[in-house]
């Protein structure tokens, strides 16, 4: 919380500093607008886990969306997606009361994206603090990272496909910095002594990247609330 | 030799001691597998409840084959005890019940019987793990069908492909097949040795359990021991469960595994040819 | 008398710890003897079976068997022997009829479920063929003991206390088969027993060995000709039957005489004549008593070495 307060403080500080000559919130509304003109769709995905002690094999799945927030994951065999990183619409980002503020724009990969910098109000979100990359000509999200509280730092990079008239990424790229896992081994009564300690290399933060491949997508096609009602994790 | 092999068979498994192993391991396994039916999605939970923070995921985990990998890891000592059972009484039995001398007195060498004798207890003891993956993979898959399989170490979480899982187990359960014939090389030995089959049961079991306390205690004394305790090596089948497969540690496991049952076989036979039978 | 050796034991020992069990043994069976192998308990008799049959390494000595060394041809050898080690063991758990086919698959020749039958059938076994052994008495164990020996149809057989726990008529039973097989079949028998007079009723040679070394060896005819037959007549008148002898040989040979009694030293074709005498010379003889002179002279010899 205190550390919430801060933050405040010095972005406002910064940001008196820099007179803000676009409106965030103006930009983060059409971002909605665009994504909103999706009322539900499908999109079969192929997930790449590249964690270091996770060995996962690719996974293909689906995900069906219904506004304003119904999500659901299906596999006919075995899936796993971040969870920050699942539901990728802007509601879902933009969930709640937040302050944006409007920090500059930046070229990346020849584009330029305006930075929007997001602070969830209220005790209730994980996330501390997030900054957003927009691109404003395609009124779309490309880039986010988020502070959390209780799983460090994490960061999306959305790739779009110029054919789809939607704001539906083609690619997700989520890279993530956890502690390093303790797994209970006592289901296993692991009593070997060959020892991989060569992978602990002091540090206990591990770096992982998950790469989502996003194709087939069946946008305001109607889906039944019934597909939602399986429990989601 | 070959008349002999089954000669020795059809002994085996006219003594009613043979079939503890496969009554134990045929009310055992089920009662596993009931466990995790009530249990099972607790547990699988409770194993995965780390990485259930940060991920969402689908798919039947609680499967077959997640169930008959902790079978295969639980049984480490049952399965032991029950192979000593028969192999320890391969030699000793025939001393107790005075048929030595029948034996021995036939236009047979003694290398023969000792051959025929030792190649019966391994295929018993090989028919034994045999029926442990049927009633596991088997009973499993029935119950809590098939999936990916997730393995769990101190170190890593592998999730292997269904498609991917079978032939882990099909390598994994040869593996404990010679890592159990290790064990019955051992109860074969000391059954030359003496004339009850109680001995040879009593301390191939005592000498498995101490060197498995070993293993477990982190001594500096003991360090550089553990490294020659076939012990070690006999749970080695979960090798056949990373990824990627350490070959050379594979390698190295089999020949240590292959090296005993040679020595202990080997003493036996030494042993038997030497031998007076004064039963 | 054949000359062809089938065993032939030279400065045969065994030694376990401080005991010498066997110590210098030498004994030779030739081709359709019935051998004799006696000695009180703890002689080494049941060693040296043993050591015949493979069961025990000696420590110094050969043994020949068929003419072959036991140590470099013994599964030829093994194939022509059939044997009773002291009590006769089987798998308790499994059918007469399947133990002598377990046996039989290893003897080294095909024996057929009819021999098996035939075996069974020779030592009165054959209506309990297919019961577990456990069931069986020991005599009937003892009886089966004699039916795997002789399976293969051996050329020497080897038995060891064959007739023990088997009633009078038992015995005789395993007697007579002796003999056949001896006379009809030509086998060679060694017999290892403790009943003295039964290896007087069928063996033509035999040895005498006490702690381990051989007392004595030859034909039992021969042997028992320096220890005649101790026989009592029982007879009505006794002063009239020493008439009768007075002025004969039989006179030297009459040991004492007693009230109603007459004790002759005699050897066995004398019995029947003094008695074929007596008759006709109108005695009655109401009994004719051997005593068992082999028994005295086993104590004899084995007494002598203690």
């Amino acid at each position: 919380m205190n550390m919430k307060k801060i933050i405040l403080l010095m972005i406002f500080f910064a940001a008196s500093l820099y007179p803000q000559n676009k409106e965030p919130d103006k930009i983060l509304k059409d971002v909605i607008n665009k994504f909103n003109k999706v009322k539900d769709y499908e999109v079969d995905l192929i997930i790449k886990v590249d964690v270091e002690f996770l060995k996962v094999p690719e996974s293909s799945a689906k995900i069906f969306f219904k506004q304003p927030d119904k999500i659901s994951l299906k596999s006919d065999g075995f899936a796993m997606l971040p969870r920050n990183g699942f539901d990728f619409s802007p509601n879902s980002l933009l969930k709640g009361d937040y302050t944006a503020l409007y920090e500059k724009e930046e070229k990346i990969d020849g584009r330029v994206l305006t930075l929007i910098k997001v602070i969830p109000l209220g005790t209730s979100s994980d996330v501390i603090l997030s900054t957003l990359w927009i691109d404003e000509g395609k009124k779309v999200i490309r880039k986010v990272e988020s502070t959390t509280k209780m799983s460090g730092t994490f960061t999306i990079d959305l790739e779009y496909d110029d054919k789809l008239n939607f704001a539906l990424p083609s690619q997700m790229i989520f890279s993530f910095n956890v502690d390093k896992m303790n797994f209970p081994s006592a289901m296993i009564g692991e009593t070997d002594t060959r020892k991989k300690r060569s992978k602990m290399h002091g540090d206990t933060l591990t770096k992982g990247k998950v790469y989502v491949s996003y194709s087939d997508y069946k946008v305001n096609k109607g889906i039944s609330d019934s597909v939602f009602e399986e429990e989601n994790p | 030799m070959l008349t002999l092999i089954r000669i020795e068979l059809y002994k085996i498994f006219k003594k009613w001691r043979t079939y503890i192993g496969f009554i134990a391991i045929g009310l055992l396994v089920p009662l596993i597998h009931i466990a995790m039916l009530v249990e099972g999605e607790r547990t699988l939970n409770f194993m995965t409840q780390n990485i259930q923070q940060s991920f969402v995921f689908v798919g039947n985990l609680l499967n077959g084959y997640l169930v008959s990998h902790i079978t295969l890891a639980s049984l480490a000592v049952h399965i032991p005890f029950l192979i000593t059972l028969v192999a320890g009484d391969l030699l000793a039995g025939e001393a107790t019940s005075g048929t030595y001398r029948l034996l021995v007195t036939r236009p047979v060498t003694r290398t023969q019987i000792i051959i025929s004798k030792f190649l019966a207890g391994i295929i018993y003891t090989n028919l034994l793990v045999l029926w442990l993956a049927v009633v596991s993979l088997g009973l499993g898959i029935i119950l809590f069908g098939v999936g990916e399989l997730i393995v769990i170490s101190s170190e890593t979480i592998i999730i292997f492909k269904q498609t991917d899982v079978l032939w882990r187990f099909t390598l994994g359960y040869g593996f404990a097949s010679l890592g159990m014939s290790v064990v019955a090389s051992l109860a074969f030995l000391f059954s030359s040795l003496v004339e009850n089959a109680i001995g040879p049961i009593i301390s191939t079991m005592a000498v498995i359990i101490v060197f498995l306390v070993i293993s477990a205690l982190n001594i500096e004394f003991f360090a550089g021991i553990k490294p020659y305790l076939f012990t070690n090596y006999i749970m080695s089948w979960r090798l056949f469960f990373d990824d990627p497969i350490d070959a050379a540690e594979v390698i190295k496991a089999t020949g240590v595994l292959i090296g005993h049952i040679a020595v202990f076989f080997t003493s036996a036979l030494i042993i038997f040819n030497r031998k007076d039978i004064l039963t | 008398m054949t000359s062809e050796k089938i065993i032939e034991v030279k400065d045969l020992s065994k030694q376990f710890k401080e005991i010498k069990a066997v110590d210098n043994l030498n004994l030779n069976v030739y081709r359709g003897d019935v051998f004799g192998f006696l000695g009180p308990n703890g002689a080494g008799k049941s060693t040296t079976i043993r050591m015949l049959l493979s069961l025990i390494r000696p420590n110094q000595g050969t043994i020949k068997i068929f003419g072959k060394s036991l140590t470099e041809h013994r599964i030829d050898i093994l194939k022509n022997i059939g044997a009773i080690v002291e009590k006769p063991d089987f798998y308790r758990n499994l059918s007469a009829f399947k133990n002598l086919e377990i046996l039989g698959r290893i003897s080294g020749k095909e024996i057929s479920k009819k021999r098996i039958m035939e075996m069974l059938e020779i030592v009165g076994l054959e209506k309990r063929a297919q019961s577990k052994v456990k069931t069986y008495s020991h005599g009937m164990k003892q009886r089966l003991g004699i039916a795997q020996a002789l399976l293969h149809d051996p050329e020497l057989i080897i038995l060891d206390e064959p007739t023990t726990g088997l009633d009078p008529q038992g015995m005789k039973e395993i007697r007579d088969l002796i003999l056949k097989l001896s006379k009809d079949e030509n086998k060679t028998i060694f017999l290892s027993s403790h009943i003295l007079y039964e290896v007087e009723l069928v063996a033509n040679r035999m040895i005498i060995i006490n702690k381990g070394m051989t007392k004595v060896e030859g034909y039992v005819q021969d042997l028992l000709k320096s220890n005649l037959l101790k026989v009592i007549f029982e007879v009505d008148d006794v002063n009239l039957s020493l008439e009768i002898i007075k002025e004969t040989t039989w006179r030297s040979k009459l040991e004492s005489s007693a009230e109603g009694k007459l004790i002759f030293n005699l050897d066995n074709e004398e019995v029947h004549l003094l008695n074929k005498i007596l008759v006709e010379n109108n005695i009655k003889v109401n009994a004719v008593i051997p005593t068992r002179s082999l028994e005295d002279y086993f104590l004899k010899i084995t007494d002598e070495a203690a």
